[in-house]
């Protein structure tokens, strides 16, 4: 075999740690190695170039690349090779940075490691094979998990494209947090008023097919090709059936028992309900938690009412399977209560402000209901305690983020604007009234951000102070709210009617569950990962499935439209084609070894192993081996390290490939 | 001058978790002993135990096996595979005296850069510790080539034949 | 009915084609034997010398068309041949089960028949009469159960630091002449082609150097880990009376202890090896 060795020096990123010259001279006496070289910058065009010429001038069989990581430059090199002929599977990446001279600082070492790095790179080249990617068909449909302003996004971009979706949404309606905003952050627009034609969109779009208060229950399969069984949760009402009248749900009894999710506990709601009334599809649902015909069997007053017999208590869950292409997983956030230490979390809670205990502390999104005009006050801010005008609000931000001891080490992005927001509102409405906010930065980092924050201070009066709450106690009515001015250096007391805490955008809870369930990695906040922060965002390392919003990390509006879209561009890249070219990098039986055990079936986590009887001429069966079906065979090389004689290898990890790495560190 | 005895650790780790969590060690620039060498598989699953003695034989005095968290694989359950097979061959190494002051397990994910940091060191350290695999090493005999010397020795043969 | 009436009236009625069973020699050893007709029935015995597991030939053996493989098995026989049914090897409607009560077989079949002769697997023997069979024939007696001489030696080496056992095991295995005695007694080692005999890449060296043989026992009794059924025949097989059993002991009291599993007891069972559990232990995992 002839092998080119080429060694990059990355600019400094390398060429600082790793003597890159030297390395190159010591790799070109190793037996095989007919070229070696080395040059600047690799991946560029002078210097895929330089390997180009090298393959057709010096014949080469395979080649070696000292680069940065696998992860960011293999496909390039795999592309100039096979560009000019070479099998791009007889490409081989030795990480000469992120795994050696961007963590080592001691030149000799580091240089002598990337020697070792791509020594075992060519040893391991030489058993490498040529290989074809397998084509398999693609499923041009795209499922949206989350009805969120994220989820509507991207559903609407892939309709409108053309391609049929599914978007799955857990709540009886969809909307999301967005639709229980008063007002968004810098236009001050109505969040429903810019929602709901969206929303209504969906609805009536011929390619949407909406599966609202349903779940995901179960993905197989992978990109292009997956089969997802969706659970449709049983609203007790017939879809086709109902009118959305309201009757049913205006007559319910059980008024005063069932908290509000959408007004976040501020009021209640009946046993039947729609979230809110603009809920797209405006179909109601049963508590059955709460519901007297549920409890006792009595009642049915909604099923007397019902004009059209819409009401069936008999309904069960249903399951759907579907053929799906692509995933968008947009399940968005939720807000961290911090009340009292969440059950198994390793979190304290901030007990300290009073939050669960004093009715007048509320979070941000409490704030939006009572601010908003179709919320429990109507739009007037009054105190949930006894429905007064607060003339001194404190609004706290940082509540559970930007702290590692107690909260979350990261910053929630959009707690400084609706602060801000939430103060102008209060002035807006409470003329005279008094409105403070704690801070410790102020981060307004978006268009027309700064302006608006400094629009709440010099236009509406809002006092900012710089500075901590430490405690905030309940004395003659009055929530005593204990601080400090660390720019003046003074401690500061308010007596303040109301108190709005700005807490953490936290991950879903379910969706570390949901992550497991789709193969995608997940931190340990529970904020799905995308494959490189810098330039591929919305992907995951699981081919077809992207994210949007704020299910990937804290952000706001605009920002989690944004990446709707480009989730659903993404998605409509993998639909541009009929055949998907997948890796083969599969798994192939070796049919005179094997003993037909078949402990390589039981391990092979997407049954891609079968069971193949060889026959002689006249059908007697000879013998019965196991058989690998490389469309399903996802490449995990499990059964390869159960089978006791190796009769099924994984193609790219062969037994000799890594042989030959483990045998190459007898020279280190 | 006394030469500091520095141990050789080879690491086995999977694509998608652990080797992606020492990228982002790299990409964040955080500081490693330059000890180990990290072999690539595309799971845990595809670890044989058989590639652990292969590396104790050709001189490594510590091996680390990595891979994701349990319920993360990026193949369902490689690593829960992986897993029951370690706990046998765990046992079997440790009553034959090779202990986990050379053989060690972990489970990086690819966000936790920092983590892989404290595996690598405290292996590499632990292992500094403990000393270079003379056991392991007694058995290249003097009339036995190593695998080394073997190497060495087809390499004057192969010199030939790649002109 | 006896064991050789039982048999003539099988391969009358060709119930099986043949029976694998045990006869004595011309030298009066108790030896494997295939009875293939009447004449050859009569000669099947089974006494305390029946030591042989002859699952095994069920590995080896082409299958008679259209008719079954009868064998005489004893309890660890069964078991072996439960693992093959389990392993897809053979199956239940292939075989013909002669099952034997057993009590106690030798370790030396040069001996007498006595307490300090008895294997040790005789005295933990539950399977005394087998689990499965499709006739049983013999009778239950009592014997001596023999010291479990080899529980001790497990402990010794137990409470020796890493570098003490790795010098037992060092010294053990220096002995090992790569006869592969103990693959071949073995049932459970069918593979078509072992790993020791591949030799792209050859993980496992054939010589017998040191090197090579710790790494044969080592990888021996771990492709075995889940999957011994404990008859000890490695160990009375080896010429060289290396202490094998130990290793795969002590992996099969792992699978009973951590798993609670114990392999061909029950031939629909689902194996050790190839299920996981995502509550299996993980605290040697950092």
């Amino acid at each position: 075999m002839r092998i080119g060795v080429f060694t990059c020096h990355c600019g400094e990123n390398i060429g600082k740690t790793v003597d890159c010259p030297a390395v190159s001279k010591a790799v070109a006496d190793i037996p095989g190695v007919v070229h070696s070289e080395d040059y600047k910058y690799m991946c560029s065009d002078p210097g895929q170039n330089l390997i180009k010429q090298a393959i057709k001038e010096k014949n080469l069989d395979a080649v070696v690349v000292g680069s940065c990581s696998p992860h960011m430059h293999e496909k390039t090199f795999r592309k100039a090779c096979s560009s000019v002929g070479i099998n791009p599977y007889m490409v081989e990446i030795a990480n000469l940075r992120e795994h050696c001279s961007w963590i080592h600082d001691d030149i000799p070492s580091a240089t002598q490691k990337a020697l070792d790095l791509l020594r075992f790179a060519i040893e391991r080249v030489k058993f490498n094979e040529a290989l074809t990617p397998i084509k398999v068909p693609v499923t041009k449909r795209a499922l949206v998990i989350g009805g969120g302003i994220s989820g509507i996004q991207a559903s609407l971009d892939i309709a409108n494209s053309g391609f049929e979706v599914i978007l799955v949404e857990k709540e009886p309606s969809i909307g999301g947090h967005m639709s229980q905003l008063s007002e968004t952050f810098p236009t001050l627009d109505c969040s429903q008023c810019i929602l709901t034609p969206r929303m209504v969109e969906v609805y009536q779009h011929p390619k949407i097919k909406l599966m609202s208060y349903s779940e995901v229950e179960n993905v197989e399969g992978f990109i292009g090709n997956f089969i997802v069984k969706i659970r449709k949760k049983a609203r007790y009402v017939k879809d086709e059936l109902c009118t959305g009248c309201g009757l049913c749900f205006q007559k319910c009894p059980i008024k005063k028992v069932a908290l509000s999710e959408f007004d976040e506990g501020l009021t209640t709601r009946p046993a039947m309900y729609v979230p809110f009334p603009q809920a797209v599809p405006n179909i109601p649902v049963i508590d059955k938690s709460v519901c007297t015909y549920f409890k006792n069997g009595k009642c049915q007053m909604c099923k007397k009412v019902c004009g059209r017999d819409a009401i069936d208590f008999e309904q069960q869950d249903t399951f759907i399977e579907e053929n799906i292409g692509a995933i968008i997983i947009a399940t968005g956030y939720k807000l961290y209560t911090i009340d009292k230490k969440p059950e198994g979390s390793i979190y304290e809670g901030y007990g300290e402000y009073g939050y669960g205990k004093y009715r007048d502390v509320i979070n941000g999104l409490q704030f939006e209901r009572i601010a908003s005009a179709s919320g429990p006050t109507s739009g007037e801010i009054l105190r949930p305690s006894d429905k007064t005008v607060p003339k001194k609000i404190v609004f706290i931000q940082c509540v559970g983020s930007r702290d590692e001891s107690k909260g979350f080490s990261y910053c929630s992005k959009i707690c400084c604007m609706y602060t801000a927001k939430h103060a102008m509102l209060y002035k807006h409405k409470v003329h005279g009234g008094e409105a403070y906010v704690f801070y410790m930065d102020i981060r307004a980092g978006g268009k027309m951000y700064e302006e608006f924050v400094r629009r709440a201070i010099e236009e509406d009066g809002v006092k900012y102070i710089r500075g901590r709450v430490s405690r905030i106690y309940e004395e003659n009515g009055k929530l005593i709210v204990k601080g400090e001015d660390t720019i003046a250096g003074l401690k500061v007391e308010i007596d303040a009617d109301m108190v709005v805490l700005a807490t953490a955008m936290i991950a879903q809870q379910e969706a570390p569950k949901l992550a497991q369930m789709l193969g995608v990695p997940y931190d340990k906040h529970g904020f799905l990962q995308e494959v490189h922060p810098k330039l591929r965002p919305v992907e995951t390392s699981s081919g077809g499935i992207f994210l949007a919003g704020a299910c990937h990390s804290p952000r706001d509006i605009p920002e989690s439209v944004a990446m709707a879209s480009a989730a659903a561009a993404k998605a409509l890249v993998l639909f541009g084609s009929d055949v998907l070219e997948r890796e083969p990098v599969v798994a192939r039986v070796n049919e005179s070894t094997c003993a037909g055990c078949f402990y390589c079936k039981k391990v092979c986590a997407y049954n891609a192993i079968e069971v193949k009887e060889i026959k002689d001429r006249q059908g007697n069966v000879l013998k019965v081996v196991a058989y690998v079906n490389s469309g399903l065979c996802q490449g995990c090389g499990t059964c390869n390290a159960t089978c006791p004689s190796k009769s099924v290898e994984l193609i790219g990890f062969k037994d000799d490939q890594i042989y030959a790495q483990i045998h190459a560190f007898a020279e280190v | 001058m006394e030469v500091k005895f520095e141990p050789k650790i080879v690491a086995f780790v999977c694509n998608w978790c652990t080797y992606t969590g020492a990228d982002l060690a790299g990409t964040s620039r955080l500081k490693q002993q330059p000890n180990a060498r990290l072999i690539r598989v595309p799971c845990t699953g595809r670890i044989d135990p058989v590639f652990i003695i292969k590396a104790f034989e050709n001189g490594a005095d510590g091996v680390l096996v990595s891979g994701c968290h349990p319920g993360d694989c990026h193949y369902n359950a490689g690593n829960f595979h992986a897993r029951r097979r370690w706990i046998f061959f765990k046992s079997l190494l440790d009553f034959v005296g090779i202990d986990s002051s050379r053989l060690f397990f972990s489970w990086v994910s690819a966000s936790e850069g920092k983590k892989w940091v404290d595996v690598i060191n405290n292996v590499i350290d632990t292992v500094r510790e403990k000393g270079p695999f003379n056991a392991y090493k007694k058995f290249n005999r003097e009339n036995y080539k190593s695998d080394a010397e073997l190497v060495s020795a087809s390499k004057e043969d192969s010199k030939i034949n790649s002109e | 009915m006896n064991l050789a009436e039982t048999a003539k009236d099988i391969l009358k009625n060709h119930k099986a084609e043949f029976i694998i069973g045990y006869s004595k020699g011309r030298d009066g050893r108790t030896k494997p034997f295939i009875a293939k007709d009447e004449k050859g029935a009569e000669k099947l015995v089974f006494d305390h010398f029946s030591v042989n597991n002859l699952a095994v030939y069920l590995t080896r053996m082409e299958k008679p068309k259209g008719g079954k493989i009868g064998i005489v098995a004893k309890g660890c026989d069964v078991r072996a041949v439960n693992a093959l049914i389990q392993e897809n090897q053979i199956k239940r409607d292939e075989v013909f089960i002669i099952g034997v009560n057993c009590s106690g077989v030798v370790n030396d079949i040069d001996g007498e028949w006595n307490k300090e002769n008895t294997q040790i697997k005789c005295k933990y023997c539950q399977l005394r009469t087998p689990n499965i069979y499709d006739i049983l024939v013999g009778e239950l007696e009592d014997f001596e159960l023999p010291e479990d001489g080899q529980q001790l030696l497990m402990t010794k080496i137990e409470n020796m630091n890493a570098e003490e056992r790795f010098e037992f095991w060092q010294n053990e295995f220096d002995k090992c002449i790569k006869c592969y005695a103990c693959r071949q007694v073995c049932p459970l080692c069918y593979c078509e082609q072992c790993i020791v005999e591949k030799s792209m890449p050859q993980w496992i060296e054939t010589s017998a150097s040191a090197r090579g043989n710790f790494a044969w026992n080592l990888i021996r009794a771990f492709h075995l880990a889940g999957r011994c059924i404990g008859c000890h025949e490695c160990e009375r097989a080896c010429p060289m009376d290396l202490p094998i059993t130990l290793l795969t002991r002590k992996m099969g009291m792992l699978a009973g202890k951590e798993f609670g599993y114990r392999h061909g007891m029950d031939p629909s069972q689902e194996t050790l090896i190839g299920s996981y559990n995502i509550k299996d232990n993980e605290d040697f995992i950092r």
